[in-house]
């Protein structure tokens, strides 16, 4: 097996983010995203956007081609026919890769079998509501419900393409459909960790000469039935549905609030990006995922979390002293949080006091797979305005974007810090771009 | 030098043989597993067969079954064949740096509870009380935590200590397929030393059947069982639901040289594409598959001629049979007409994500074995179908290299090239992260 695949092969590609695109509780364009997040916190909570999150965590989107912004005429015909083909992490999926194809100007001219999509998703997402008609028909006169009639009276009530609306990869094969992108097209299915995982595999896509771009995102709810089950289940998310103010709240202890969004990036070989004039907005230096499980649930993260860390700071050829910024996980929880402040203090010795730490699940919340797409898109568009947001609760983490003096840099790099409870890491590094 | 990857362990747990050498005897002795289907009443269900694993339990790999009772059918298939795998390759010998190890798998989306699920929307229709209420009540916690589609790969990382990366993917059809690509590009890039990779699958409950069902796309033979998947034939009507796994150990050549494993196949080529053409189709001419397939030609260094034996995806529906056999003669021009084709998932029925897995094996026992497996019903030829399937009795081949193709719902293909290990291969450029 050839790591070189054809005429475009070249192991020492670089690999730079040329479009981003984010629907978020906190705005649905990056614009209003990043107004959102430099908002000092108590402003924050005031505009509609924050208003928004403090009362249901929701992203103001609702699906509609009007959500799907400016798209050229034949984009958004094709996507008003797809639309209700997808579920709502799909929708906010493809919703972010579209503003991210469409910030890199990637799609006025491309070939496209060397355009290819890797998103990070969550679980097949069964929603209550597509079996009410099914269920309603398999009820006696008493109102009971019979499951043994559901072979003959339920399952024909169930709408021919629900298997498809719901299926997790539907995301990438929406954005390849409606973009014509017909290069690899992939969607890992690792929780919190996904994202990074899908970056690694996209980079890999591009270097080993399969593509010269790659759209690669995730998105994700803990909102909706059955994946906010899941996330109660692992005690990832607070059980007040978010209607609480996570400064304040006393009844749901720090965990945040379940949310939902999608964030998607443009990955490009440089050389290309640079042929056709592409803006730069950083570079993907490293990205690498760990695991240690089996083990005591908080510190086998922070062990699997210094892992991932320290062999992505490799692939950066990076030192620690020269990170500009760390995007922690920051899920709240102590016993999550004490293993993650460990992590970085190992991984960064010395030099973890000088690096400012910031996470914003405190104002995001948590969105399963779709959060580090978000996460990693605020730090990006940080490094691009060279100064960092605020950050709503550094519980334990060695710093935070503000000082006394005012803001910090966000500096020339950054690591993005994601984890799972089960015992799993990962670590993204992402650097201003240098010729 | 290019770092090459070869196979040192395989598992697989399918309706025709719960180990590979039972596996083996299967298929060249045409053993068709479609039966009734029995995993749950489907007395009143328009499809009343599938192709099931039976009589077998994880009590064969020296688990204690009690231990996985609450886990979904695919978690214990994937336990059963990573162990077999490991077993095979020595791992517990050995002496294997465990943040090098990891596990890329193919698992499906394992649908909840169904009875719980119903009874729930069935009670919130009935209640002031939503679904989450009454979900909460009902469904068992420690059971639905299982019922996500990287839990396998979690519990073989926890078992086999692997601290490497641990991902899954779902891209339908092709999961498992790309799995194994992916993670054979983690090898060659030098992130990890040793992967266990693969997929497991089943979609035998009510919300498959049901999915399925309403897609038309199984065939409704259930009179005829072991007649009912009928490849590349005429009168075929559609696919019938399987489940199984089979998972590997993938590992770089030279370490697995190191510690004295037995080399079984050398991965070398890998193709992934996509469709981009509609959500519920594969295009009409195959053009997908036609590029996963000679990407994986080029990546393996390899002409069409030069290929011994394809494992199609050959369904058994009308669609995609027909076009499958467009697109391998896209791909191998008239050197498709030479080359023995044959379809397993006539003896397997569709294990869905987990069905490029077990043909893999297939392919590896080829290698071994000089035996390819045949086309079971392939009774009456159609015209649009006219390659050579091999039907109804095995071939004896001598097979040096053997590609196996995979296309999914929602466009997406990949195919994998898998090739007898010799000691000479093509010195290649190395592979690294930085610039």
């Amino acid at each position: 097996m050839s790591s070189n695949n054809n005429r475009h092969s070249n192991q020492d590609r670089r690999i730079v983010i040329t479009g981003i695109g984010v629907v978020s509780p906190m705005g649905r364009t990056v614009g209003r995203f990043w107004e959102a997040l430099t908002h000092p916190l108590d402003v924050a909570t005031k505009t509609d956007s924050g208003t928004a999150l403090r009362a249901s965590g929701i992203a103001h989107f609702d699906g509609r081609i009007e959500d799907f912004d400016d798209l050229p005429a034949p984009t958004r015909k094709t996507l008003r026919k797809s639309l209700k083909l997808m579920n709502r992490e799909t929708q906010m999926g493809v919703a972010a890769g579209q503003q991210a194809l469409l910030c890199s100007r990637l799609l006025e001219r491309y070939e496209s079998e060397r355009v290819g999509v890797c998103f990070g998703a969550g679980n097949v997402s069964v929603m209550p509501e597509d079996f009410n008609s099914a269920v309603n028909a398999c009820s006696d006169d008493q109102g009971e419900f019979e499951m043994d009639r559901w072979g003959t009276d339920g399952l024909s009530e169930i709408a021919p393409l629900w298997l498809l609306k719901c299926l997790p990869n539907m995301p990438t094969c929406h954005l390849a459909i409606i973009n014509d992108l017909r290069g690899p097209n992939n969607t890992i299915t690792q929780r919190d960790v996904s994202f990074a995982l899908a970056i690694a595999e996209a980079c890999r896509n591009i270097k080993c000469g399969d593509a010269d771009a790659m759209l690669v995102g995730a998105t994700g709810t803990t909102l909706n039935g059955m994946n906010l089950i899941h996330a109660r289940l692992e005690d990832e998310v607070c059980d007040d549905s978010g209607h609480c103010d996570r400064q304040r709240c006393h009844t749901c202890g720090p965990k945040p609030f379940p949310a939902e969004g999608a964030g998607a990036l443009v990955l490009e070989d440089l050389h290309v990006a640079q042929q056709r004039g592409a803006h730069i907005y950083g570079e993907v230096l490293g990205s690498s995922s760990a695991a240690f499980i089996g083990h005591d649930g908080a510190s086998a993260c922070g062990r699997a979390l210094a892992n991932a860390m320290r062999q992505s700071l490799r692939q950066a050829r990076l030192s620690p002293a020269v990170i500009g910024h760390i995007h922690a996980h920051g899920l709240g929880q102590p016993n999550m949080q004490q293993a993650e402040s460990r992590a970085i203090a190992d991984v960064f010795g010395p030099a973890a006091s000088d690096t400012p730490v910031v996470a914003t699940k405190g104002r995001i919340g948590h969105a399963c797979a779709g959060t580090e797409a978000m996460e990693v898109i605020a730090s990006l568009l940080a490094l691009e305005h060279d100064r960092l947001f605020p950050t709503d609760d550094a519980g334990g983490l060695p710093s935070s974007g503000q000082t006394e003096d005012g803001w910090n840099t966000a500096g020339d790099s950054f690591l993005s810090l994601s984890m799972f409870g089960r015992g799993l890491g990962s670590s993204i590094v992402v650097g201003a771009f240098r010729e | 030098m290019e770092r090459r990857v070869v196979v040192t362990g395989i598992g697989c747990v399918t309706p025709i043989g719960t180990s590979p050498d039972d596996f083996a005897s299967g298929l060249y002795a045409g053993r068709i597993g479609v039966g009734r289907l029995t995993v749950f009443d489907a007395s009143q269900y328009p499809v009343q067969i599938a192709a099931e694993v039976h009589d077998w339990d994880l009590s064969s790999v020296g688990e204690d079954p009690t231990v996985w009772r609450k886990c979904p059918r695919q978690t214990r298939f994937a336990i059963g064949a990573g162990l077999q795998a490991a077993l095979q390759a020595g791992l517990s010998d050995a002496q294997i740096d465990p943040v090098r190890f990891g596990v890329y798998l193919g698992c499906g989306e394992p649908f909840e509870d169904f009875t719980a699920f119903t009874q729930a929307v069935h009670d919130a229709q009935k209640s002031e009380k939503t679904f989450l209420d009454h979900a909460l009540r009902i469904f068992d916690p420690d059971t639905e935590r299982e019922y996500e589609p990287d839990m396998p790969a979690i519990h073989l990382a926890h078992i086999l200590q692997a601290q490497g990366p641990v991902a899954n993917c779902v891209s339908a059809c092709v999961s498992s397929t790309q799995a194994i690509g992916e993670a054979s590009r983690m090898i060659q890039f030098d992130e990890v030393d040793v992967m266990l990779c693969g997929g497991a699958h089943s979609t035998i409950n009510p919300f498959g059947v049901t999915g399925f069902q309403r897609l038309s796309a199984l065939s409704t033979r259930n009179d005829d069982p072991q007649g009912a998947v009928r490849p590349f034939d005429a009168d075929r009507d559609g696919f019938v639901i399987g489940e199984g796994a089979a998972l590997f150990i993938v590992e770089e050549l030279e370490h697995a040289r190191r510690r004295g494993a037995e080399i079984l196949g050398e991965v070398t080529g890998y193709g992934s594409a996509q469709d981009a053409y509609r959500v519920t189709d594969i295009h009409p001419e195959g053009r997908g598959s036609a590029t996963a397939m000679q990407r994986a030609l080029q990546n393996a260094g390899l002409v069409p001629d030069q290929i011994s034996y394809i494992n199609a995806h050959g369904t058994g529906t009308p669609l995609n049979d027909r076009v499958e056999t467009m697109a391998i003669k896209q791909a191998f021009g008239q050197q498709a007409y030479r080359i023995p084709v044959s379809s397993t998932k006539s003896m397997l029925g569709h294990a869905t994500t987990a069905c490029g897995a077990i043909e893999l094996a297939v392919c590896l026992l080829s290698l071994r074995s000089g035996v390819i497996p045949p086309t079971m019903n392939h009774d009456s030829p159609d015209p649009d179908c006219d390659l050579d399937y091999v039907p109804r009795q095995p071939r004896e081949v001598s097979c040096r290299h053997v590609l196996s193709n995979n296309v999914a719902f929602g466009g997406q293909n990949a195919a994998l090239i898998v090739s007898r290990y010799e000691e000479a291969s093509p010195a290649t450029v190395p592979v690294s992260w930085a610039a």
